[in-house]
């Protein structure tokens, strides 16, 4: 038997039954289209909370008329520390000008304040697998005992929340996608399972009139693998219309999707998903020929 | 070129086969005859190993079947062409590819294939409905297909069961007319029927069950 031939009893069937085929090309293509969605969403979510620790910082408020010298030897024991990223210097004339500007229309709460009541601060940028509680706690606590700092602010409070809520989202992201995964994968392969199961007097025949294991096995791969492929090719058509759909048509209304990400590359994986659990879901299906 | 010896086969201890003991010769056409349940459909399975025998030896061309290993029962196969009761015609593809299986299951080159089909079906005079789909037969006519896929590869041993169950006498007289055609050319054929008819007048050895006990054999 030539390879060809193993192609053309593989698409007679499929066109033969082409109602059952589409139902199973359309469920794959839900469930692959499904998955991605959610992987897309926890992905985006979070890259979000992942800008979020960029923005913070430890200000290091330091003790009055401290000498230059002094700042830089401050500064020089900071930069000791190895979860320290950067240290900014902001001059207390900065700082001044900078709240004065902040408060623009609400100038009048400085009224009555002759002097400028803000002290030097260095402002402190750690590295990334350093923003979290505990590690802050400490690395501020070190702060605290360097000689010419007066008192160290970090939000504890806001610092505690952010975490809790990247974990958090990484943790529900990570149970979706095992979820979804392993329920996209469910039902493709049963999908192509009860497809195939409907063959088992087909694959009987073939075996009685004393077709070899392979004769028999190959044109239902094939068949596997056309269906799981289209199924995956839909899901990618997919995510193509909810791309533009999300980047042309949603983003000018809510500006927050502008900066939604999609990595087609990894989408591009959908048919290739596809090809693989059809082939797979065959090779169960027909399962072991006895004869 | 068929033979057993002392073969019994049970199903949940009901016996289907009690120690039948018979030989056909190559090149032999015999019937086997017996009203329904005698067992006559067990007795082929057990010939192209649908079925395995609990008790007993059986021997067919020249293979001893309770010693083939399971990657031989294709290679079996491939010199048996089955008439099944229920046809087993595949639903999703025409006649002509039908037919056209039972060659390419045994690697026939295309060239000779189609020339090969139309013989067969021309023979059963099929030749005009080589693009139906077998749900669109009538039960003779997919009867007929199903003698074609069994006799295009000239195999060396033909078992057809009731093969003529579904036609009309004329049509049966026809049917039996082929297999007498083919089994000149030297093909061994086991034919099993509960219709008399088929092997009165035949000339041919007539081997009897009841209700799986072999009861003797006649010339038809």
């Amino acid at each position: 038997m030539s390879m060809s031939y193993s192609f053309r009893l593989a698409f007679q069937s499929i066109i033969h039954d082409k109602w059952v085929n589409l139902l199973a090309v359309l469920t794959i293509a839900a469930g692959l289209l499904f998955t991605a969605v959610t992987m897309l969403t926890v992905y985006n979510v979070n890259l979000i909370t992942r800008e979020i620790p960029k923005k913070f910082s430890i200000n290091v408020y330091l003790k009055e008329n401290l000498q230059k010298q002094e700042i830089d030897n401050i500064t020089a024991a900071i930069k000791k520390e190895p979860s320290v990223e950067n240290i900014k210097f902001i001059p207390k004339e900065d700082a001044w000008k900078e709240l004065k500007s902040s408060l623009k229309n609400t100038e009048y709460i400085l009224e009555g304040l002759n002097e400028n009541p803000l002290p030097d601060t260095l402002e402190i940028k750690l590295k990334r697998d350093s923003i979290n509680p505990i590690a802050v706690k400490k690395i501020s606590a070190i702060l605290k005992q360097i000689k010419g700092v007066s008192e160290i602010e970090y939000g504890e409070k806001i610092l505690s929340s952010i975490y809790s809520l990247s974990l958090g989202i990484k943790t529900i992201g990570l149970t979706l996608i095992i979820i979804m995964s392993a329920g996209t994968l469910f039902v493709c392969y049963s999908t192509v399972k009860i497809l195939f199961y409907r063959k088992n007097r087909e694959i009987e025949t073939y075996k009685f009139l004393g077709a070899a294991k392979w004769f028999i096995r190959f044109p239902f791969l094939i068949e596997g693998a056309v269906i799981g492929f289209s199924g995956g090719f839909l899901g990618f058509i997919g995510i193509l219309i909810l791309y533009y759909f999300v980047l042309l048509k949603v983003s000018t209304t809510f500006p927050i999707f502008s900066s939604f990400v999609f990595p087609l590359n990894i989408f591009y994986l959908l048919p290739v998903t596809g090809f693989v659990l059809g082939v797979i879901g065959a090779a169960f299906a027909i399962g072991r020929i006895r004869y | 070129m068929i033979s057993f010896e002392n073969v019994s086969k049970f199903y949940d201890n009901q016996t289907a086969l009690r120690k039948i003991s018979f030989s056909v010769e190559r090149g032999e056409m015999a019937f086997i005859t017996g009203p329904s349940g005698s067992g006559k459909t067990t007795l082929l399975k057990l010939i192209y190993m649908a079925e395995k025998a609990d008790e007993g030896r059986i021997n067919v061309n020249d293979m001893e079947l309770s010693q083939l290993k399971e990657s031989d029962i294709s290679v079996l196969r491939k010199n048996i062409g089955i008439v099944f009761q229920d046809f087993r015609l595949l639903d999703n593809i025409n006649v002509f590819e039908n037919v056209a299986i039972a060659l390419r299951i045994r690697g026939v080159d295309e060239r000779e294939v189609k020339s090969k089909v139309f013989d067969a079906l021309k023979l059963v005079s099929l030749r005009h409905k080589t693009d139906s789909y077998p749900t669109a037969l009538s039960g003779g006519e997919q009867q007929r297909v199903a003698i074609a896929r069994a006799i295009v590869s000239e195999p060396v041993i033909i078992l057809a069961d009731e093969p003529t169950g579904n036609v009309d006498p004329d049509t049966s007289a026809g049917i039996i007319r082929t297999f007498k055609e083919i089994n000149a050319r030297g093909t061994t054929i086991l034919l099993a029927t509960h219709n008399r008819e088929l092997f009165r007048n035949s000339g041919k050895r007539v081997l009897k069950l009841d209700f799986g006990n072999f009861a003797g054999e006649e010339i038809g």
